[in-house]
């Protein structure tokens, strides 16, 4: 069986196409700058020369032909016709509570994530826009929606409830909702398999550091905890995000700076974390190449990412009665030997011992970096959402046949 | 109706304001004015502007980069044929509008709405200097346009359903503002309830009832404006205001829209408000309260 996903977003959609026969990626690529004039398409087929075609694609439906297009087409094509594409996965971010796991998209699903608009006013408008374009283009094709949310609805009440008037809940519905939830699915998943140990008796803890970062504390193979909040703000510093801070700071700054409701959303969003720090950048490495030549401001925005991903650890640990495994996925997780480095130090009272040797090897596969006498397995494992999106489609759309 | 590249005719305070937004929203926007100095002045303007924001953190770098870059610069209204809208913002000087909106009605395919951002002019008369008057409407965008949420949409005599409900999808789907329906008359809502306003807060000046401070504050503290009757004429630039109050005294033809004599002296001084860094209270280059 052949799958494409898209991971749609407003103004760009990625997609990947597998077999789904030995997991295999047969191309993969990117729109960018969709809506207007002059759109970007990369198109990977694997084994072959990318290509880039820069044309006009006013929206996502126009953007999927193109895809399709490419996808068939006799020089830069994969697949002979767009029938052998006999599932479609969508990324979607927010499942709010309707959605613990993946679903087969019919109308009462499309509802509900429309009901969902208010709780990711930037992303779930763009997920549907992928789903109904790729209806519009393989309209007798069924697809699968898996969310980013899924995985964390196993957290229990005392995990995901705000300590706020309860009438906000019920109401809006405000509480912990968790993200990169694939991700942190994923990356236990994998974990346990790599191990060679069955999930349900580990005590993992699984750090997604990428340009978003969140901590999950998985239990059995379920969520019970994870960093982010209601939005992706809440947790750990990011790039450019504050993470953890006292509410009290947002009226507070709001009445002394004179800001709108906007201006102190886009403040704490996109002009914090790392970047404000730093005042350099809100990228890690460029980060750790400042430390390295000893400016001071990178040396903090790094000392204060390390700590708080830390304590976070410290306290994932205190949740779960203790932790048998870190895992550290996504662009800095598997990428930033000197994070991971820092915070593995001052673990030592959990028994985590880091084989420093192990630690700077630079690879794609699955890895421990930590010694054998280490009481706590520290692993390295590269995420793969699209992958668990094909399987997700996959294993419904079988099931739907059956 | 698709809208994506739309004409903003005029780089004043408005125009800007109406081009940053409509960019900042995404869209294309074609700014014309007469010369490339007061284009680039404009611009400039406009990027002033941003740069404020970007302090304010409501926008990033790359975010200002992308906004600019969506505002094209434009001297001839012949440019504007392939435009999905054009908005209209030049002086409150009917004749110019009319030769605006006559070569417009040559340039643009006649389903393109035709708006005016008029606050007090007559949208009939102005449909009348063209041969489809039905595509001519009034939207009126209330100044900082960026941060004021509401357009008053005008119909004149002519124009039809479609283009009043195309332009109400426009104002609140593409730009999301609310957009209240308000048939030709003077002033309309907002303009001839707030000059009475501050016409009447200058009557209490004058006959000595408060200071100009207790007179704002009354109204800023005691009904939640959020600036005071006085300050809100200085922001408006107090030509403007005097301009308003004479067009609806002279249409009305009743006393309550006479200007205060305190208006005149001050515009006779010279004394426009923030703009000049002088009205009934001073600014800086910022235009904030000094």
């Amino acid at each position: 069986m052949k799958i494409l996903v898209i991971n749609a977003g407003s103004s760009s959609l990625k997609y990947q196409l597998y077999d789904m026969t030995d997991e295999s990626v047969l191309a993969k690529g990117l729109v960018e700058r969709i809506g207007m004039d002059s759109s970007i398409v990369t198109h990977k087929p694997a084994g072959r020369a990318d290509v880039t075609e820069v044309s006009e694609i006013l929206e996502h439906t126009t953007a999927i032909r193109k895809v399709l297009g490419l996808l068939t087409s006799p020089e830069h094509g994969v697949i002979g016709s767009i029938d052998e594409i006999e599932a479609v996965g969508h990324r979607v971010v927010h499942g709010g509570e309707y959605f613990g796991e993946s679903a087969i998209v019919d109308s009462d699903v499309k509802s509900k994530i429309r009901q969902l608009f208010d709780l990711a006013p930037l992303h779930n408008p763009a997920s549907m826009m992928g789903i109904k374009a790729a209806e519009a283009n393989m309209p007798n094709i069924p697809q699968v929606v898996v969310f980013d949310t899924a995985f964390h609805q196993s957290m229990p009440e005392h995990a995901y409830l705000y300590a706020i008037p309860r009438v906000l809940y019920k109401k809006h519905k405000v509480r912990r909702y968790g993200a990169h939830g694939t991700s942190h699915d994923y990356v236990s998943q994998a974990a346990a398999d790599y191990l060679g140990r069955p999930i349900e008796d580990l005590k993992i803890i699984t750090c997604h550091i990428g340009n978003g970062a969140s901590l999950t504390a998985v239990k059995n193979g379920r969520s019970v905890d994870t960093s982010m909040g209601m939005t992706p703000l809440e947790g750990l510093m990011m790039g450019t995000r504050s993470g953890d801070l006292d509410p009290a700071i947002v009226p507070f700054v709001m009445n002394k700076e004179e800001l709108t409701v906007n201006e102190v959303n886009s403040m704490l969003n996109k002009h914090s974390g790392l970047l404000a720090i730093s005042g350099i950048s809100s990228d890690m490495r460029e980060i750790t190449e400042g430390m390295q030549n000893g400016d001071a401001n990178s040396k903090l925005a790094f000392d204060m990412y390390e700590y708080r991903l830390r304590k976070y650890i410290g306290s994932y640990a205190a949740v779960m009665n203790g932790v048998d495994t870190i895992v550290f996925t996504a662009g800095v997780g598997e990428n930033s030997v000197v994070l991971r480095e820092k915070v593995c130090e001052n673990l030592t009272y959990l028994g985590v011992e880091l084989d420093k040797e192990l630690n700077g090897i630079r690879s794609g596969e699955p890895r421990r970096i930590s010694s054998a006498n280490s009481k706590v397995e520290v692993l390295v494992i590269p995420t793969n959402e699209e992958l668990v999106i094909a399987r997700d489609t996959n294993r419904l759309v079988q099931g739907l046949k059956s | 109706m698709y809208f994506k590249k739309i004409g903003v005719i005029g780089g004043g305070t408005m125009g800007q304001g109406i081009a940053e937004m409509l960019a900042t929203r995404g869209l294309d926007v074609l700014l014309v004015e007469k010369t490339p100095e007061k284009l680039d002045y404009s611009y400039s303007m406009i990027e002033l502007s941003l740069d404020k924001q970007l302090e304010k953190w409501a926008i990033t770098q790359a975010e200002k980069k992308l906004i600019l870059g969506r505002i094209h610069k434009v001297v001839h209204l012949a440019e504007l044929g392939t435009c999905d809208m054009v908005i209209e913002t030049i002086s409150e000087d009917l004749d110019a509008k009319r030769v605006v909106f006559s070569q417009l009605d040559q340039v643009c395919p006649s389903h393109i709405i035709l708006a005016s951002n008029t606050s007090s002019l007559s949208l009939t008369e102005l449909a009348s200097s063209t041969m489809y008057p039905e595509r001519v409407i009034g939207m009126h965008f209330i100044h900082p346009v960026s941060k004021v949420d509401l357009v008053e949409i005008i119909r004149g005599l002519k124009t039809s359903d479609t283009t009043f409900t195309e332009t109400k999808r426009f104002v609140e789907e593409v730009v999301h503002k609310k957009g209240i329906m308000v048939y030709e008359s003077p002033g309309f809502v907002s303009s001839r309830m707030i000059c009475l306003m501050i016409n009447e807060a200058l009557h209490i000046l004058q006959e000595g009832v408060a200071s100009p401070e207790d007179i704002d504050d009354a109204m800023r503290i005691g009904y939640q404006f959020q600036y005071g009757p006085l300050e809100m004429a200085d922001r408006f630039g107090l030509d403007s205001v005097l301009a308003a109050l004479e067009r609806m005294f002279r249409e009305f033809g009743e006393l309550k829209y006479r200007p205060s004599i305190v208006l005149k002296k001050m515009v006779r001084a010279g004394h426009l408000g923030v703009k000049t860094g002088e009205g009934f209270f001073k600014y800086d280059k910022d235009g904030d309260r000094v």
